[in-house]
């Protein structure tokens, strides 16, 4: 008898085949932006952006830089928008039908 | 029927020319009784209320179809969509034969499950599984048939005021401006427009929940759903895990749902606990389909679709004014969302507030009235339906169960399956020993008597 109950190992697809799920078009422009830089490199040491981003968007290396934002993989949640703490997203919907289609949702 | 044909092929020339609209930019000023900003189900229920009652409503959708932005967790209750339209053709994915509620502590599962036979008879306690893509369609064409006009990849950006009033849309589409005597924001709950206009405030992270979801298939297994959840026909199961096993640290849990031959799998938390402990919606989900109680059941599952949403969970006291100088506020723009833990309900509300919405400008525009004031009876209306008075019976809840969530989520939990373990123990001892190690171990938790009664207490008006 093994010590621990048996589970079968969960194959999780990577974040990249999760987006290559959903359907998505190019606006051109990010639809994504902070409203005010300074806020995020002066004031912003949590990046609560990128912790609550289910899509990887938010990527920041260190607590002085500006965070770059994959807007190319936004499932359009907005939970980056709810979560900033300094209410410093600025967040538009995509235009004319762009961004992220499901077909299941 | 020679009518509605009229008035579908008159609404798909509007759909083409608003199509080519940029090149034509075409002028819709005062051609619609009303806008309706996004196709979702609220909005659709709007408009189909106000097209059966003889008006000419325009609705605006930014997704390429009805649903293409839409998430949800996957269950529609139907009492309303049911009162308002045939739902013979109805994209139903199953019906729910079966809710099973389950613990997970770290290793562990407790659970009830409840199948009253009453659920497998139609038409189901009104309860079905079902895709956003298909149904939100399927719901927006009703409204259309019904003499609604639909204008998709078209994205509302602000509305028009004049005289303090608001008379219209803002669209991106070249010379985009639409007017009309009423809107009806069912926007969603990122409700970029409502906001920009200053009729809601940014809600706080603490009444957010954040979730993510996949749709899985078994390739290799046909059988797979019907065996695993034990289903015949058309029967399907929603299946509710709370617990650190479900959620970790978060506050909030995780589902399974049962499609035709999908299963949608997810789990929704607090947003703010996201951001504090440092828990990403991924990683979350991840863990809990891992469980020992939960990756049995998606063994071997391959992903069709990852999708993700933020959802409302303020309930009744964070709800905006409903009612502007020509505008409403329905659905999730407007808050409503119910999840007490045992009941998820918001899409339901938001055709019962969209239906009501509908109702209340027909009314106004038969009589000819526009302003606030000739919407003020919406609000009052949804105020003494089942949507604000489920909201206000469980608003003392989230707090509450907030406050001891270490307990419910963690420690009883745990507690409890420790009990089972020592209950039916097996070994040479006489079972009073066992009873008694259990009892012990659940007093522990609670605190004696004394605890468990103080704990009952605080939860006396869930059976009232």
């Amino acid at each position: 008898m093994s010590a621990t109950p048996q589970v079968p190992t969960m194959q999780n697809d990577s974040m990249e085949d999760r987006l290559y799920t959903v359907s998505y078009d190019d606006p051109g422009e990010s639809h994504l932006d902070v409203k005010v830089p300074d806020i995020c490199t002066d004031s912003c040491e949590t990046s609560d952006c990128m912790a609550v981003c289910p899509a990887d968007v938010w990527r920041r290396e260190d607590t002085d830089d500006l965070p770059t934002i994959a807007y190319e993989n936004c499932l359009e949640c907005s939970s980056c928008r709810f979560a900033c703490p300094y209410d410093n997203v600025s967040w538009e919907y995509p235009t004319t039908g762009s961004g992220v289609t499901y077909k299941r949702g | 029927m020679n009518d509605k044909s009229t008035q579908a092929a008159g609404a798909t020339l509007l759909d083409e020319r608003a199509g080519d609209a940029a090149l034509e930019a075409p002028n819709y000023d005062n051609d619609f009784d009303a806008i309706i900003v996004g196709a979702g189900l609220a909005g659709s229920a709007a408009a189909l209320t106000m097209a059966q009652r003889g008006l000419e409503p325009l609705l605006i959708e930014r997704g390429k179809y009805p649903g293409a932005k839409n998430v949800f967790g996957g269950v529609l209750y139907t009492p309303t969509i049911r009162e308002l339209t045939d739902l013979d053709s109805a994209p139903f994915e199953r019906y729910i034969g079966e809710k099973r509620f389950s613990m997970l502590s770290h290793d562990d599962e407790t659970a009830v499950s409840l199948k009253p036979g009453d659920w497998h008879r139609e038409p189901h306690n009104d309860s079905y599984t079902v895709f956003r893509g298909d149904f939100d369609e399927w719901f927006a064409e009703q409204a259309v048939e019904a003499g609604a006009t639909l204008v998709t990849e078209t994205t509302v950006t602000d509305l028009v005021r004049e005289g303090g009033g608001i008379v219209g849309v803002q669209t991106d589409r070249p010379d985009g401006e639409i007017r009309a005597p009423y809107v009806v924001l069912a926007e969603g709950g990122n409700s970029l427009v409502s906001e920009g206009a200053d009729l809601k405030a940014r809600e706080d992270r603490t009444n957010i929940a954040v979730a993510a979801k996949e749709v899985l298939e078994f390739p290799e297994n046909d059988e797979a759903i019907e065996d695993r959840f034990r289903l015949v026909g058309d029967a399907g199961v929603s299946y509710h895990y709370f617990g650190e096993g479900a959620v970790g640290e978060a506050y909030g849990g995780g589902f399974i749902y049962t499609n035709d031959d999908t299963v949608s799998v997810g789990v929704a938390y607090s947003l703010d606990d996201a951001a504090t402990k440092r828990q990403s919606p991924e990683e979350t989900l991840n863990l809990f389909k891992s469980h020992p109680a939960v990756a049995p059941l998606l063994k071997d599952a391959r992903t069709v679709e990852y999708s993700a949403k933020t959802i409302p969970e303020g309930g009744a006291e964070t709800m905006p004014d409903l009612v502007h100088d020509g505008a409403v506020i329905v659905g999730d723009a407007a808050g409503l969302v119910l999840n007490n833990g045992v009941h998820l309900e918001g899409t339901n509300m938001a055709v019962e507030s969209g239906y009501y919405a509908g109702d209340t400008i027909a009314k106004a525009a038969e009589n000819g009235k526009t302003g606030a004031s000739a919407l003020q009876s919406y609000p009052e209306r949804l105020e003494n339906s089942y949507v604000v008075q489920n909201l206000e019976r469980y608003a003392w809840l989230t707090e509450r169960v907030e406050e001891d969530r270490d307990l419910l989520f963690e420690q009883l939990p745990r507690a409890i399956a420790d009990a089972s373990t020592e209950y039916f123990r097996m070994d040479r001892s006489p079972k009073a020993t066992h009873a008694k190690a259990a009892k012990q171990r659940i007093f522990e938790t609670l605190g004696g008597w004394k605890g468990a009664t103080k704990l009952a207490l605080r939860y006396r008006k869930l059976v009232r």
